[in-house]
């Protein structure tokens, strides 16, 4: 089948948001959406048309013993954020490999779009024999020591984040991420982990939203900020690079 | 309104839960457990037909929430759609793992399940009809041809797969595929008018 065709893509999409598919054919487009960037999102984009129709469904109150077995098998246990399920276990080992055969760029994460599916961009990046235009930006703290990577290729619709080193958020707060438009006033963009990695949704397009943004920054924000908000102090800040 | 309807839980909060959680903020964990459940269970409940599956779904989804919020806080601008996204795939997984005449087909023109189980939930139709009123495309929805109408409630609410559908509707499945194509399409168009 080929895959290239925006419009098979928006189908399959459409009938594995809406519920339609087979078993075989749920697993065949789930295999489909890790490794091809445009069917997750095309799958994205049908998942969040569709979701609204759950609006009406009545709800239902869960017994007490179903969130006694979710505190069971989440307490107690330390976690270490982003790093748990057995997709990253092969990956903690596979990074440093990768990290050789793409060479510096790719150390520091440029090819994370999708951290789970690094094998698939793999592919790709080998494919293409390089790597894929993307914005960039690297975040230090005030010693000037590298903290955020944050990655996305120029017209995808998600921002990978690595965190280089933890940062210590203060309790309560969140660590909320702003893009530094030329001439114009901070917009967030999304909220950074304290560790580790994640993927922050956009709103569109890299190229649409970074492409007059030379700078970002990090504040600690009492919850996530919304569009108009006023950033409190930056404590961290770099510069947002194109790559191509 | 349908009296049905429960106040959505603010995104805003949501959003913010969802970060501490990722911080391992087990009161916030508990909270958006309190907020969110509830609607969740409800999903779950409409596509699975049976409260202990429904509730495993829902077990799997928030230990993956708790193990994973690091990299799912941030990306969760609208929590509550990806929330559901997530309960809807693991129901359905779960409900097709559970028919075995599937199972053994690897031709999704197969038409050999049925569907026989007894149903007391709320008509699928209807729960389109009160989505159309709650999103203010009601008028859109009813523009549909009836049966592209009836498969695609049967198809979201119920989870039913194509073959289920005309095992349903006891129409040939080439038919059914065709409406809910053509009603796909015209459903993308009316959400996509939504004013919400």
């Amino acid at each position: 089948m080929n895959y290239d065709r925006p419009e098979l893509l928006d189908r399959l999409a459409a009938e594995y948001a809406l519920g339609t598919l087979s078993r075989q054919a749920r697993r065949r487009f789930e295999r489909l959406r890790s490794t091809l960037p445009a069917a997750d999102r095309a799958a994205q984009d049908w998942e969040a048309r569709v979701a609204p129709l759950s609006v009406p469904v009545p709800p239902a109150n869960p017994s007490p013993e179903l969130w006694s077995a979710i505190d069971k098998r989440t307490g107690g246990a330390p976690r270490s954020p982003s790093t748990t399920g057995a997709s990253r276990g092969w990956l903690t080992w596979l990074t440093p490999a990768l990290g050789v055969a793409f060479g510096a760029l790719a150390t520091i994460g440029i090819v994370r779009m999708y951290p789970d599916r690094l094998l698939a961009l793999d592919a790709l990046v080998q494919e293409r024999g390089e790597l894929p235009q993307s914005y960039v930006g690297l975040l230090t703290d005030r010693d000037g020591a590298p903290v955020v990577l944050a990655s996305s290729t120029r017209h995808g619709r998600t921002l990978s984040i690595k965190l280089l080193k933890p940062i210590v958020v203060p309790s309560g707060k969140v660590a909320q991420l702003w893009a530094l438009p030329a001439g114009g006033g901070p917009f967030p963009v999304g909220v950074v982990p304290a560790s580790g990695k994640a993927t922050i949704t956009l709103p569109d397009t890299s190229e649409k939203l970074f492409s007059n943004v030379p700078r970002l920054a990090v504040s600690f924000e009492d919850r996530p900020a919304s569009r108009g908000a006023t950033p409190s102090e930056f404590v961290l800040s770099g510069h947002c690079v194109k790559l191509w | 309104m349908h009296p049905a309807f429960v106040a959505a839980a603010d995104p805003a909060e949501l959003q913010a839960l969802l970060s501490r959680t990722a911080l391992g903020d087990r009161a916030a964990f508990r909270r958006l457990y309190e907020l969110t459940a509830p609607s969740l269970l409800g999903v779950a409940l409409r596509i699975l037909n049976r409260r202990d599956r429904a509730e495993d779904v829902l077990q799997e989804v928030y230990v993956n929430v708790w193990n994973r919020a690091g990299s799912y806080t941030a990306a969760a601008s609208q929590p509550m759609t990806w929330l559901t996204a997530i309960v809807r795939n693991r129901a359905l997984d779960r409900l097709r793992s559970e028919v075995r005449h599937e199972a053994v087909s690897l031709d999704d023109d197969d038409a050999g399940s049925t569907y026989d189980v007894e149903d007391e939930r709320p008509d699928p139709s209807r729960l389109l009809e009160q989505a159309g009123d709650a999103l203010r495309i009601r008028g859109c929805l009813d523009a549909i041809e009836g049966v592209q109408r009836q498969c695609l409630a049967l198809a979201y609410y119920h989870g039913l797969s194509h073959s289920e559908v005309a095992a349903h509707l006891e129409r040939p499945i080439g038919s059914v595929k065709v409406w809910l194509r053509r009603g796909l399409e015209k459903l993308k168009r009316c959400l996509d008018a939504s004013p919400r």
